[in-house]
């Protein structure tokens, strides 16, 4: 199995780095070993900002109101990549027909949250808390997730973000990075004594400075001295250069470097919020997004076995088209999952229909799916936790069954 | 002023009292001091500092500073033009549009009206990347922003929403009464604009309001356009695309038969709304106070603005005259935003600052690129949520740059400012006990101290210059 293979790589670098000049000792090191050790399943959400609209990432051409709806920016039929004679997936993303049609990609359609907020800000929130309705919840969900899983490694939680993400929010520590390579201090001439004079400045502080100066550190001890995790990319998989290609290629970096490293969480701000000429604006994100997954899906190979990607967002869009080819927020969206134990080949999610009647509010197409069922469900795939009580106020069910 | 004065007179730790306080307004009412500042405002009083950037009076020594930056002046037509002659024009437009932000920030006598500037851009927030936004965010700084940053927000909230590059940002350009063609209705609404009004502008999302108000704002707006994106770039008014029929906005009734004026009357009904004297009042109180700020210093601002009709600077001034923003020199500090870490950081070397587009590049390796906050949200006014590894460790290393001279753009003699400072620039003791007297008003902690003066002698980097960096680089440093 490649993970062992990776693990040895791993031990290396701490053996390189029990040795280096300048380096602290520390446990951190021996507990991302431990966490190795518990469980080498992943889980990867990509969190598409903005609102990515559902009905276009999946577009139900079989519904017979779906034209007469979306009008100027309907999809032809014979212009979808077509899933099941119902659904097809937008062009752009015919790149990932191959992984579904080998049962490795699922989705997941008209999954949301019934208590609808179509605020950006809030919708974000109430996700990423896993609490909707509720501002006041002062964690997030994978935080709550990862909480629960054995071994505080730095690199047990990680999240390619400019900010912290609201998932993560709360007291387990989370490297938090826009790009791993060259996490080190310049201080041509004087590195050394830069290092531990600020190492000396920052540790034993127990206030939030203290807090990041200590992770800081941390994270340079793992990622300095692990070389494997500037590995290229295998079997000649391209990512493409955007933030979600670059994100999951450093993913991957990390996942097969085996620093112990549990959930990941990607931050995608794209070009989602399509209230205008929306067409082109998911062309370009999707064939993005499509990219990137291919290329994660190549380059882990046979540790895709044990890595869940989930792909979300805060809600989806109104099911018309508005005034400006684009369309205004909605409700429910569509999620894609991929990766360790996903029942692929199939659009889940019970269709709740496009007719006016059928429409939350007359006007989006309704949630049939709580997206903390879909959650809870990979959450206790990946991660091997109890999930029925991780989100407060709601005992998750047995979920959609997507992932084995 | 006075119940300010009485907080300080009771406080504490008298030895300390007067730099400390000095560095905290210096901090929280613009990016810091410059070395000298702390001394200049014990000297001329807190009140008469105070009062003097609420005045916000001319600053020829900075239009000296900017007069190079020559598009900043333009209007849109302008910019359009020279982006129509050659398109590789907008790297010189989008440089000069940041280069100008930092040596404001770095530069400008008037900080607390820089500050504002930035606090009030991002909350109408537009990003410079959105296509006509490119050609129109500086105009529309300058424009819709800066003249009324300490004004009313009445006034503020208009120049926002009649600006083309709020029009574009948020589509309402786009927006028109929707038809009945052959018997179906032909959507013509875009809501974008109309939600982010009440939501981020003016009310907040708890106000309360439903879709249906959602729905009837945007009606409001329709026919607010923009006369031409690739050539004038104007605001026009397009009576043939306005929504004539009733509508009703959160307690707003707007008649039947009304056309551009709809909008106004809407503007005029939310700025004057008790919502949004609370909203704004709270965000001010979080960019001046702290991340959670105290109930009462919120109502007491909330109070003002009500009373004077949205005066900003009064609501500003309640503010600053309150108990818990003095009590606040006394606190752990409000973490910094890589924006607030680096033009303070600067201006603690005493840096002069030419082109700002090394600087840049650093706030966008720390999460915060300039202009560029993608959701209409803006940036996170919570100090806290700008702390993470990969942001400290390009803060560290901005720090280390910095004092080291190495930063394009930007020139600073360290040794040489600390020995102005009177400090030894070859003694590691003397430059940080130096630059915590001067530039921190005696706050750095025994820690930093200690380890800063542990700096060896010799070497082939000065004294001066790794003392310096690892001050700025240090813990106290990120908190203002």
């Amino acid at each position: 199995m490649a993970w062992d293979v990776s693990r040895r790589v791993f031990l290396r670098g701490a053996g390189l780095a029990a040795v280096g000049v300048g380096f602290h000792p520390s446990s951190l090191l021996v507990r991302a070993a431990q966490a190795a050790e518990a469980g080498r399943r992943v889980l990867v959400q990509i969190f598409l900002r903005g609102g990515c609209d559902g009905l276009n990432l999946c577009i139900p051409f079989g519904d017979a109101e779906y034209y007469g709806l979306r009008g100027a920016i309907a999809l032809g039929r014979g212009e979808v990549v077509d899933l099941d004679g119902h659904f097809g997936l937008h062009p752009a993303l015919a790149p990932l027909k191959v992984l579904y049609d080998e049962g490795r990609l699922a989705l997941l359609h008209a999954v949301g949250s019934y208590g609808l907020s179509r605020s950006h800000f809030d919708a974000q929130d109430f996700m990423e808390s896993g609490t909707p309705g509720d501002k006041t919840t002062s964690t997030g969900w994978l935080e709550r997730s990862i909480s629960r899983v054995p071994g505080n490694a730095v690199t047990e939680a990680v999240a390619f973000s400019a900010q912290l993400p609201r998932s993560f929010l709360g007291p387990e520590p989370v490297l938090v990075a826009q790009t791993l390579s060259s996490f080190d201090l310049r201080a041509r001439n004087w590195r050394g004594e830069a290092e531990t004079l600020l190492r000396a400045m920052y540790d034993g502080r127990p206030d939030v400075l203290g807090k990041v100066g200590q992770e800081t550190f941390a994270a340079m001890d793992v990622l300095l001295r692990t070389p494997e995790i500037m590995a290229p990319p295998a079997a000649g998989a391209v990512y493409p250069g955007s933030t979600v290609g670059s994100s999951l290629r450093q993913a991957a970096q990390i996942i097969k470097a085996g620093l112990g490293t549990r959930a990941i969480f990607v931050n995608v701000p794209g070009s989602f919020d399509t209230h205008a000429n929306q067409l082109p604006a998911n062309a370009l994100e999707f064939t993005r997004l499509a990219d990137a997954l291919v290329a994660f899906a190549r380059d882990l190979g046979g540790m895709l076995d044990d890595v869940a990607v989930m792909v979300t967002t805060e809600f989806g869009r109104a099911a018309f088209v508005n005034g400006s080819a684009g369309t205004d927020h909605g409700s429910a969206h569509c999620m894609i999952l991929m990766g360790a134990g996903v029942r692929g080949g199939r659009v889940y999610g019970s269709w709740p229909g496009l007719s006016r009647s059928q429409l939350y509010q007359e006007r989006d197409l309704a949630v049939t799916t709580d997206f903390r069922d879909a959650f809870a469900e990979v959450a206790r795939a990946q991660l091997g936790i109890d999930s029925s009580s991780l989100f407060p106020g709601y005992a998750a069910g047995p979920g959609p069954g997507i992932v084995a | 002023m006075s119940a300010a004065a009485s907080v300080i007179g009771t406080a504490p730790f008298p030895a300390d009292i007067g730099p400390r306080v000095a560095v905290h307004l210096l901090n929280r009412i613009g990016f810091g001091p410059r070395p000298g500042d702390v001394e200049r405002v014990l000297a001329r009083g807190l009140d008469r500092y105070v009062q003097e950037q609420l005045d916000a009076p001319a600053d020829p020594e900075l239009d000296s500073r900017l007069r190079g930056l020559t598009t900043l002046g333009y209007p849109v037509s302008q910019v359009l033009a020279l982006y129509n002659a050659d398109q590789r024009s907008i790297a010189t437009i989008l440089d000069e549009l940041n280069t100008a932000k930092i040596i404001r920030a770095v530069h400008g006598q008037n900080q607390l009206q820089e500050v504002l500037v930035d606090f009030w851009f991002n909350h109408f927030n537009v990003y410079v990347q959105d296509g006509f936004a490119r050609y129109s965010t500086a105009a529309y700084e300058r424009d819709a922003i800066r003249p009324y940053a300490l004004g009313r927000f009445r006034d503020l909230l208009g120049a926002t929403a009649g600006h083309p590059a709020m029009l574009y940002f948020l589509d309402n350009y786009l927006s028109r009464a929707s038809t009945v063609v052959n018997g179906r209705i032909v959507q013509g609404l875009n809501e974008n604009y109309g939600r982010e009004l009440m939501e981020l502008h003016t009310i907040g999302v708890d106000a309360g309001y439903t879709q249906e108000h959602v729905f009837d704002a945007a009606r409001c707006f329709t026919g607010w356009g923009i006369d031409n994106l690739s050539t004038s770039g104007r605001f026009v008014y397009r009576p043939q695309f306005h929504d004539r029929d009733a509508k009703s906005v959160f307690g707003l009734g707007v008649p039947a038969g009304g056309g551009k004026d709809d909008g106004d009357k809407l503007l005029d009904y939310l700025a004057a709304h008790p919502g949004a004297a609370h909203f704004i009042s709270k965000k001010l109180a979080e960019r001046f106070v702290s991340d959670d700020p105290p109930v009462r210093v919120v109502e007491s601002a909330a109070a003002t603005f009500q009373a004077t009709g949205g005066d900003i600077r009064a609501v500003v001034r309640t503010i600053l005259s309150s108990a818990e923003f003095w009590a606040e020199a006394f606190g752990s500090g409000k973490p910094k935003t890589p924006l607030e870490f680096v033009a303070s950081s600067l201006r603690a070397v005493d840096a002069q600052v030419s082109n700002g587009r090394a600087v840049a590049a650093y706030l966008q390796n720390m999460g915060m690129p300039l202009y560029s906050c993608v959701p209409p949200t803006g940036y996170s006014n919570r100090g806290a949520d700008w702390l993470n590894p990969s942001s400290h460790l390009y803060r560290m290393n901005f720090a280390l740059d910095l004092a080291a001279g190495a930063i394009a753009g930007v020139s600073a003699d360290v040794r040489g400012m600390v020995s102005r400072m009177g400090g030894n620039a070859e003694d590691a003791r003397s430059v940080a006990s130096t630059i915590s007297a001067r530039i921190f008003g005696n706050g750095l902690s025994a820690s930093t101290l200690a380890a800063a003066s542990r700096v060896a002698p010799g070497g082939p980097v000065s004294v001066a210059v790794r003392v310096t960096g690892l001050c700025l680089a240090g813990p106290e440093m990120q908190a203002r």
